[in-house]
């Protein structure tokens, strides 16, 4: 159901076959051509890579002075970086609070963004129009000019270094309200209109109707939110400041801050980006064609 | 389940007439609508369009944690223009961005233009380009300064190069630079799948026209991709831009602003303020600085590269 009723533009990935008529021009590729091509492409894939590869292999040291070049070698071998960085510690307790507000967060923006993004799309109310318009106004607004007054509002509601006051704020996520108006929007009105025929209640035809339907960007955009709170740091930072509420992003550049040594610090990023990094594997499809459909910031 | 008000809908009375609706909502229709709205309008008021006017409000008085607070005017100001540190996070903010916004940028057209076709191993790179996006720049900042520092990678390959070794981190005049790199690095591939995206778009036969016509590479490029590219790297421009104005983390993580504010921002001169020394009135009229120079520089982009959009 998902793959035929699909919004223009939210579904074709980057590399198929754009529609009819608007076939990509392919060109001629001469051979010298395509060694300078590879040539290029190689050379930026290995500078990409290099510091993924150098913060791997540099994790695996034991603790004490290596020179490059030889620390890029795999050896000396050594998890000692890791059983510090995860016995004495807190790195796991970071990665739970880490997920804490990545999953919670998730959760939330897509139930409040979905149902106010199908109020938008497809239902008519008073103040309407004023309300999306201020949503997408605020979008111009840099987050640090908001970030003072909802850090003064949370800590007067004694939300400091709890889970609630870090997450809550996070949930008025306007960008989220105008991608699934968007979707739902080209969605059609017939769709509804039956189920509410048959007696459905409004809440009934959102959760058996709307939701399967707007799978796809619940998938886009989740995978999304999940990055943003993964990799979030400033709000962090601002909002749990006691060593048990860090997340991995504020812990490890506390730890870096107290100086610990580098096997130990890159050891902690290996565990900060594994979860990530598996997940980018998993829903790839999802990262790129969030930000190649939706243009939505990486 | 939830049962909400009002959601209990009589059944037409002539089936059909539901389906052509009334110019006016009818009064159950725009209150289930409202609570549909309800939890995100709540959530938005208080904790974003509240603090957004807040915001600007707060940089005219002297608001501290747990303190008196009074109205102060134009103080906050006076005191941001008088202030050195100000003018010279202004001034690491404005460099960084302007070096860095182009850097990305063209670095995000050169590998948009290498992976466009359907080749073998092209979505490969592309994945590969854009994995330092997904990755924090925590982490990268980690990494990176072991990369910048004195003997490391970075400043043997600049001494092989007959550049300036050292630590660049370290360098008042090279670390702006060296932050640049980093911020190329990590963002140039979503630049790069925004303008792909593009790229699939432009019709086939304007290039097999200008191919056709004898049209060199490079014209093909300039006289025919590259308008057609238009409205997307502006609005790559935008974000980049935005994003750049905003830098803060892998400043905090990679030199802490130093070597003496010689890479001290403007959202860390707001962090400083605003949560080292608590005094919130002036860190929000840094922050409005900063939306102002946001919205001057949009305009500014709107209106020279945005044109033909």
């Amino acid at each position: 159901m998902t793959d035929t009723i699909t919004p223009p533009g939210t579904a074709a990935p980057a590399t198929e076959a754009p529609a009819r008529g608007r076939r990509p021009y392919r060109g001629r590729a001469g051979r010298g051509w395509v060694v300078g091509r590879t040539a290029l492409l190689l050379a930026g894939a290995l500078l990409t890579l290099f510091p993924f590869y150098a913060m791997v292999v540099l994790s695996f040291k034991p603790t004490g002075p290596v020179t490059f070049p030889d620390s890029l070698l795999p050896w000396p071998f050594s998890t000692e970086a890791y059983d510090q960085v995860i016995g004495a510690k807190s790195v796991l307790r970071w990665m739970g609070n880490t997920l804490v507000y990545s999953v919670v967060s998730v959760v939330g923006v897509l139930l409040f963004a979905s149902m106010a993004g199908y109020a938008f799309a497809k239902k008519r109310f008073p103040g309407k129009e004023t309300m999306f318009w201020s949503f997408l106004a605020m979008l111009m607004v840099p987050y640090h000019v908001t970030m003072i007054p909802t850090f003064i509002i949370i800590s007067e509601m004694n939300g400091v270094d709890t889970y609630w006051g870090m997450i809550v704020p996070t949930l008025a996520n306007a960008q989220a309200v105008f991608l699934m108006r968007q979707f739902i929007a080209s969605l059609p009105d017939s769709l509804f209109e039956a189920a509410r025929l048959d007696g459905c209640s409004e809440w009934r035809v959102y959760v058996s109707i709307v939701l399967p339907l707007i799978k796809p960007i619940l998938a886009t955009l989740g995978v999304f939110v999940f990055l943003w709170h993964w990799n979030d740091f400033l709000w962090p930072l601002i909002v749990g400041q006691s060593l048990d509420m860090r997340t991995l992003t504020t812990g490890i550049a506390s730890l870096q801050q107290e100086n610990v040594p580098l096997n130990m610090l890159l050891a902690g990023s290996v565990v900060a980006f594994v979860p990530i990094f598996m997940a980018y594997l998993i829903g790839q499809r999802y990262f790129q064609e969030g930000v190649s459909t939706t243009g939505i910031k990486g | 389940m939830v049962a909400l008000p009002g959601s209990q809908i009589r059944r037409p009375r002539r089936p059909g007439t539901e389906v052509r609706r009334p110019r006016r909502p009818s009064a159950r229709e725009a209150g289930t609508a409202l609570l549909f709205v309800l939890p995100f309008l709540l959530l938005f008021a208080i904790f974003r369009f509240g603090p957004a006017i807040a915001g600007v409000i707060l940089g005219f008085t002297d608001y501290t944690i747990g303190g008196e607070t009074s109205w102060t005017g134009l103080e906050n100001f006076r005191r941001l223009v008088d202030d050195p540190t100000f003018w010279s996070a202004l001034r690491v903010t404005v460099i960084f961005t302007a070096l860095s916004v182009p850097l990305s940028m063209l670095a995000s057209l050169g590998m948009a233009l290498l992976t466009r076709r359907a080749f073998r191993g092209a979505k490969l790179f592309r994945s590969i380009f854009f994995l330092p996006v997904v990755t924090s720049l925590i982490l990268a900042g980690v990494v990176f300064t072991w990369v910048f520092a004195d003997g490391g990678p970075w400043s043997r390959a600049m001494g092989a190069l007959g550049l300036p070794a050292g630590s660049w981190l370290a360098d008042s005049a090279l670390v702006v630079p060296a932050l640049v790199l980093v911020s190329v690095w990590s963002r140039f591939g979503y630049g790069m799948l925004i303008l792909l995206a593009r790229l699939q778009d432009v019709p086939a036969e304007l290039e097999e026209a200008a191919l056709t016509d004898g049209a060199s590479a490079w014209q093909r490029f300039r006289f025919v991709t590259l308008p057609q590219l238009r409205p997307a790297l502006f609005f790559v421009a935008i974000i980049e831009t935005t994003v750049s104005f905003q830098v803060f983390d892998m400043i905090y993580v990679m030199t802490g602003g130093g070597p003496v504010r010689s890479s001290y921002s403007l959202v860390y001169l707001l962090y400083d303020q605003g949560f080292k020394y608590f005094d919130l009135g002036y860190a929000s009229a840094v922050g409005v600085a900063l939306f102002v120079m946001t919205i001057v520089v949009a305009l500014i982009q709107r209106l020279t590269l945005g044109r033909e959009e």
